[in-house]
């Protein structure tokens, strides 16, 4: 037991050193390189901070050492005094980037660069025009605070976004404050935890969280769950006793964060905050740098894809228009006009609001995004490592077998059962639920009648609280049944006895008789017996009886339950009269030679919807991979209920099993399904952890540290998968920060791990994350749809510039116009395409592979530039050149025209009629041109959102109405540039002028054939999948 | 993640281009094997000849529907611009400046009056009648040579002292120097309703004292006979009425402000947009 519990603690505390160790072991420079050495530095420091020796020292020395008194407890001034010098006693939460930072990174992430530029270059020009004393020089100035006011108001909408969802957090953590019984100025007083400081008189009970690293002084039955600092998930008893010199094995201090789970204890607080163990390992996690979200890198890829076409565009057509003898200047202003219409203003934010919307549904389905970019982290997930207890499981013992009439029942062990289907006729069972109910010190909480029985809390450890509830669904009132059968004498279950025994008189009035019952380990309770009831019956125990118990307990261990054994005898009245003095001690009562009922087995059951969430990831093809501290066998049993080893496969050692050969000799390739033990593990290298990985597709981690889930993360993305971890306890949050999504549980994850987290499942649920899968995948296609649609008009935009530097042909579109489409007509069209349904089952296809399947590809920026921005560009030229033609100027008198058609000084320009035209009412007929241009892009633009609708499937099959949203956004769409054209028209700053009504649908006949063109597209891409046009055509 | 997160040094990063440039390997050039490439270039070509067709064709479509003689539209040209010559320009528009004494400052001036004249010598002329009627000149049928309509003569005599036939020198030696004012042309335009329209020139502000101005033709209008006007198809030999102004008193060495508008029914001067519309307004400085 010492030897077990040193390896738990050298693998718990310095639990880096397994860090270490592949560190140096590791042949993988990058992965050398990535830690730094500042690591090594801190695990230094945390050894020398564990010498640690008030567990050593004597009452009265702790007194003296922290100046307290141990019945009056701190002074309040004194407290006070501590309080200010070692700050409040909560962990630090991981250090955030300054608010200040985070708000310009989004000034000048992403596109925002690029504006700034366009925005300098417009103040420059500005400058130089007013010094030349040109006479309309403030537009540009204009301009340019138009394009400072864009990025700065992206800015802030992406801030506000991103600070909204860590607010969800924030309040979340701060939901339940956290109380501790403290005595001070020798009074017992309710405190918040985190005001506790070195030196407090703590008391704690049973079901408490224990508020700081405590010294004991007095404990009665106090027992701890040590599990979240080491993994141990049997409880573990604590007294004052000094036991061990190392300070985390002896029994009397118990520590900030786990569980006092029955028992109370009294004691004085020696560390507080970050300075306790579990906050030095906490610390541990913020060192485990946190890496870009898969969104994030492709969004950067998108960007810098985008700005390199900008800035390529815009240099070339600089130099350009610098040979075709164009003014410095006058470059400079087309510069300006080419970055904005290439930069799609307004995708950063529709991205964000995308997340975001994906991010609120993900949280009415219990999945809590607390990064924005997380959400579609889940969607590109390759591995999901789960814990089991309490996200695979239910987490509470609940009995899933019987034997009895040499017989196995199964039972109910579904959330909220309320009846048990297996037979109950038999007199046996009469006998067991006899003394299930009996021999049981558990109790309800009361007031709970109403509660179903499943949710009510019970006081009791958890095999005796599962077989309360059992006997309550049953029988129904156990209370009564227990008040009507008095407990005369009881021996509570201990660890030398290995049973628990209570002698009850009988309810019958008739029967003076007392019954013993009595219920333990098997082994142990069948020893004590001489006959076996069979039927209602006694019959002898031979050994052909004492076979079939055998095998009937190997089967009910072997999977992976826990058996209990009942066994009852009636005492014999003469022997025991009604006032015969029951002695636990002396044990004045037969206790052998009794007769053997039944076993009874609990397990942690699965959820029931786990096994089929496990499926449907399979199906997604996503490894499901179990990681606990819970033994071998239980593992593994949990693991085939829920389908994570499917019933077909076998490990190594079943098929050494079956062909009965040792295991050495089977070949480890034919095992598909694999259960490794921490200790193997501990012996194992990167290589072979690597080959366990790589060979297996059904893996279970039994017996793990929490620091040996940080090396299995570790290795999964050694592979080059995309790895959710989910965990509850502190020591799992290095492992769930080394995750690309970190999953905590909401109900019983600790503080550190909720921080370290990336997501919170608000019901610990695993099916949530499949839920979340979807949503992620889903969003990650909508995404792709979102952008197609935004780029698509950057052409449209872009080409008038062009053509206007190389044709010199009057300017069709206005750097303000094209800010109108960008941030005005387009965004709520965007935004409906994250409404959009999954075209086909994505939970069918596998994880999208995060070095090829790119956010945007090649296919998809060709396929919105060539061909579809191409096609709107021309509509959009027609109305122009519609425009221009009913007014006067014919398209070949306008070839060339530009520097004339821009001379402020000629004021009887002739147009093809031989009209003359004064230069504002050229320019009049400039923004009409604008305004007709931008009216047939917004046409085109609803073409091009109905065909964005899907990738691959007809508009069709996808139903033109299923997403509403997309109406909402054609309707907004028109309806914008209704009022644009119509309501602003008259005010000039805006260079819209209100429309004749018929260019609107100059641009009509091509927006149908962008539909076409497109529906085409998805029809030889659906008729000729893996062709050269699928390969070509499909984004 | 960790290889993701991979540090590439410069050359690496050139290596992984020349690679993507060219695989030896894969023979790939530029991610796609030759054949694919020539297939691709074939689409795009067909693509794009498909596209300049749809688009000669829209052009062609839009030909085809416009009238050859007048705009579907004239939204923009609901009153005529005005102009003037010598039109040279300052910093805020137009702004003549010039020295009595000093001959080279105002023989630009003269050219450009003189130049702009040209086109109304008898000579540039005679492919147009001779119009008497006070009236507007309807022209139902096309009575001119080549399914033309007819225009009526307007000739550089008729400014009389401003012509540059009896002064060369535009009066600019005297100090009195003549302007012309044009009217711009728009097509089926009738200004005046019925009463031909004027020029009117004043001192922009300074009421106290009245410019004294000698307007060509006599009372400064324009014959209603020029209008309307039919386009250039119809009308290709059709020259813009004018009307010359000269001022007599301009106060020398002083920037003096004048606004000549046209005054008719249907021509409005009050478009604080468009400083050109009806109205016309320069600065004139005479020097000693």
């Amino acid at each position: 037991m010492v030897k077990k519990k040193s390896d738990v603690y050298s693998v718990e505390i310095y639990g880096t050193k397994d860090i270490e160790k592949t560190e140096t072991g590791d042949t993988d420079k990058k992965y050398k390189d990535l830690k730094g050495n500042k690591k090594k530095k801190k695990t230094e420091e945390l050894k020398k901070e564990l010498d640690l020796d008030d567990h050593q020292l004597s009452p009265s020395d702790l007194e003296e050492k922290y100046g307290t008194n141990i019945s009056k407890g701190l002074s309040s001034a004194r407290a006070a005094e501590i309080l200010a010098r070692d700050g409040p006693n909560a962990l630090t939460p991981p250090k955030s980037t300054p608010e200040i930072v985070k708000f310009l990174k989004q000034m000048v992430g992403g596109f925002s660069i690029l504006l700034w530029i366009g925005a300098v270059c417009s103040w420059i020009s500005f400058g130089i025009q007013l010094a030349q004393g040109a006479e309309s020089p403030f537009d540009n100035l204009y301009l340019g605070v138009v394009l400072a006011l864009v990025v700065i108001l992206t800015g802030i909408f992406a801030y506000y976004q991103e600070a909204k969802s860590t607010n969800i957090m924030a309040s979340f953590s701060k939901m339940i404050p956290q109380q501790a019984l403290v005595i001070r100025d020798a009074q017992k007083k309710e405190l918040p935890a985190d005001k506790l400081v070195v030196g407090d008189i703590v008391e704690i009970k049973g079901g408490d969280r224990i508020p700081a690293d405590i010294r004991l002084i007095s404990a009665q039955g106090c027992k701890v769950d040590n599990s979240s600092l080491t993994g141990e998930s049997e409880p573990q008893s604590r007294s004052c006793d000094f036991t061990h010199e190392n300070p985390l094995e002896t029994k009397n201090i118990v520590f900030y964060s786990t569980t006092c789970v029955e028992g109370t204890a009294t004691g004085i607080v020696i560390n507080t905050g970050d300075r306790t163990i579990i906050g030095r390992i906490a610390s541990l996690a913020s060192r485990v740098g946190n890496e870009k979200t898969p969104i994030a890198i492709e969004i950067e890829h998108f960007v810098y894809l985008v700005a390199g076409v900008a800035i390529s565009i815009g240099v070339l057509f600089f130099i350009i228009s610098i040979s075709l003898r164009y003014k410095i200047l006058d470059s400079i202003i087309f510069l300006i006009g080419i970055i904005v219409a290439n930069v799609p203003e307004g995708l950063l934010a529709t991205v964000t609001v995308s997340l975001s919307l994906t991010a609120k549904r993900m949280a009415k389905k219990n999945c809590l995004v607390k990064n924005l970019e997380a959400v579609e982290t889940l969607g590109s997930t390759s591995i999901i490592c789960s814990d089991k207890t309490g996200t695979l499981t239910q987490n509470r013992m609940t009995v899933a077998h019987l034997w009895f009439d040499n017989q196995i029942y199964s039972a109910d062990t579904s959330e909220d059962q309320i009846s048990q289907p297996f037979d109950q006729s038999s007199p046996s069972w009469t006998a067991l639920s006899k003394i299930v109910t009996l021999c049981n010190r558990a109790e309800f909480a009361p007031g709970q009648e109403n509660h179903p029985i499943m949710k009510r809390v019970v006081v009791g450890d958890a095999s005796e609280t599962a077989l309360l509830k059992f006997a309550e669904v049953i029988l129904g009132d156990v209370m009564n049944i227990r008040a009507r059968n008095k407990k005369v004498a009881e021996i509570p279950f201990n660890s030398t006895n290995k049973f628990q025994l209570s002698i009850h008189e009988t309810e019958d009035p008739n029967d003076k008789r007392f019954l013993l019952v009595m219920k333990g380990a098997p082994e142990r309770i069948l020893e004590r017996c001489s006959t076996i009831m069979i039927n209602g019956k006694e019959e002898p125990l031979d050994s052909e009886k004492a076979e079939a118990f055998q095998t009937a307990y190997m089967e009910l261990g072997g999977m992976g339950e826990r058996v209990l054994g009942f066994c009852h005898l009636y005492l014999p009245e003469n022997e025991f009269p009604d006032t015969y003095p029951f002695d636990t001690d002396s044990m004045n009562f037969p206790t052998s030679n009794l007769c053997f009922v039944g076993l009874l087995s609990m397990i942690d059951p699965p959820r029931s919807t786990v096994p089929d969430a496990v499926s449907k990831c399979r199906s997604a093809g996503i490894k499901v991979i179990m990681v606990t501290g819970d033994h071998p066998i239980t593992a593994k049993a949990i693991a085939k209920s829920v389908g994570i080893i499917s019933a077909t496969s076998e490990t190594v050692e079943d098929i050494a099993k079956r062909l009965n050969i040792p295991v050495e000799q089977v070949n480890r390739r034919e095992a598909t399904a694999a259960v490794v033990n921490g200790m193997e593990l501990k012996d194992m290298s990167l290589q072979q952890l690597d080959e366990i990985l790589c060979n297996h597709s059904e893996i279970v981690f039994a017996r793990t540290s929490p620091q040996q889930k940080l090396i299995i993360v570790e290795g999964c993305q050694r592979q080059g998968a995309v790895v959710a971890v989910t965990g509850d306890g502190v020591n799992d949050s290095p492992a769930l920060k080394k995750a690309d999504i970190g999953i905590a549980m909401g109900i019983a994850g600790s503080d550190a791990a909720k921080n370290a987290a990336d997501m919170v499942l608000l019901d610990d649920n695993f099916a949530s994350i499949v839920t979340g899968v979807e949503e992620g995948r889903l969003i990650f296609d909508n995404l792709k749809k979102t952008i197609a649609y935004t780029l698509t008009k950057n052409i449209a935009e872009l080409c008038p510039f062009l053509i206007y530097i190389i044709a010199s042909i009057p300017l069709p579109i206005g750097t303000i116009t094209i800010l109108f489409i960008d941030l005005g007509t387009d965004i709520i069209p965007s935004v409906a395409l994250a409404y959009e349904k999954a075209e086909s089952d994505i939970m069918n296809r596998r994880p999208r592979n995060k070095r090829k399947d790119r956010l945007v590809n090649e296919q998809l920026a060709v396929y919105s530039y060539l061909h579809i921005g191409i096609m709107q560009s021309i509509g959009a030229f027609v109305t122009y050149f519609t425009v221009y033609a009913e007014q006067g100027f014919l398209p070949s008198t306008l070839l060339g025209v530009r520097v004339k058609w821009e001379d402020s000084y000629i004021n009887d320009f002739e147009d093809s009629y031989g009209q003359e035209w004064t230069k504002y009412q050229r320019l009049y007929l400039q923004w009409t041109g604008y305004t007709a241009f931008f009216v047939s892009i917004t046409i085109q633009q609803v073409a091009d959102l109905i065909i964005r609708k899907t990738r691959r499937n007809s508009i069709f099959q996808q139903g033109l109405f299923r997403n509403k949203v997309i109406w909402v956004g054609i309707f907004s769409q028109i309806g914008i540039a209704l009022i644009l054209t119509y309501g602003l028209g008259h005010v000039t700053a805006l260079n819209f002028t209100p429309l004749r009504f018929q260019y609107w649908f100059v641009a009509v006949p091509f927006a149908i054939l962008i539909w076409v063109y497109d529906e085409v597209r998805k029809l030889l891409i659906r008729r000729y999948p893996g062709s050269w046009w699928d390969k070509n055509m499909y984004y | 993640m960790a290889t993701l997160n991979e540090k590439k040094t410069c050359s690496e990063r050139m290596e992984n281009f020349r690679r993507f440039v060219w695989n030896p390997e894969t023979k790939l050039f530029m991610g796609r094997s030759l054949i694919n490439w020539v297939w691709i270039s074939l689409y795009y070509l067909a693509f794009y000849v498909v596209m300049s067709g749809l688009f000669a064709l829209s052009i062609y479509c839009l030909m085809r529907t416009v009238n050859p003689y007048e705009p579907d539209y004239q939204d923009q040209l609901k009153s005529p611009g005005v102009t003037l010559r010598p039109d040279v320009y300052g910093d805020r528009g137009l702004r003549i400046y010039y020295n009595v004494s000093d001959n080279k400052t105002w023989e630009g001036l003269v050219t450009t009056l003189r130049t702009f004249l040209e086109a109304y010598t008898p000579a540039a002329q005679h492919l147009n009648i001779n119009c008497t009627s006070d009236t507007y000149f309807f022209q139902e049928t096309f009575d001119g040579p080549n399914k033309t309509k007819l225009s009526c003569k307007f000739t550089s005599d008729m400014l009389q002292n401003c012509s540059g036939i009896t002064d060369p020198t535009f009066g600019y030696p005297e100090g009195k120097p003549c302007f012309i004012i044009k009217m711009n042309r728009i097509i089926k335009f009738l200004p005046g309703n019925g009463t031909a329209p004027r020029v009117d020139c004043t001192y922009v502000g300074d009421e106290s004292h009245p410019l004294e101005v000698d307007y060509y033709p006599v009372n400064g209008t324009f014959n209603l006979h020029y209008f309307p006007y039919y386009g250039k198809k119809a009308q290709p030999s059709y020259s813009n009425p004018l009307v010359a102004v000269k001022f007599l008193n301009i106060t020398r060495n002083v920037e003096v402000k004048i606004v000549c508008k046209i005054i008719g029914a249907g021509i409005t001067f009050d478009n604080v947009h468009d400083p050109y519309e009806g109205k016309v307004e320069f600065k004139l400085k005479i020097e000693d």
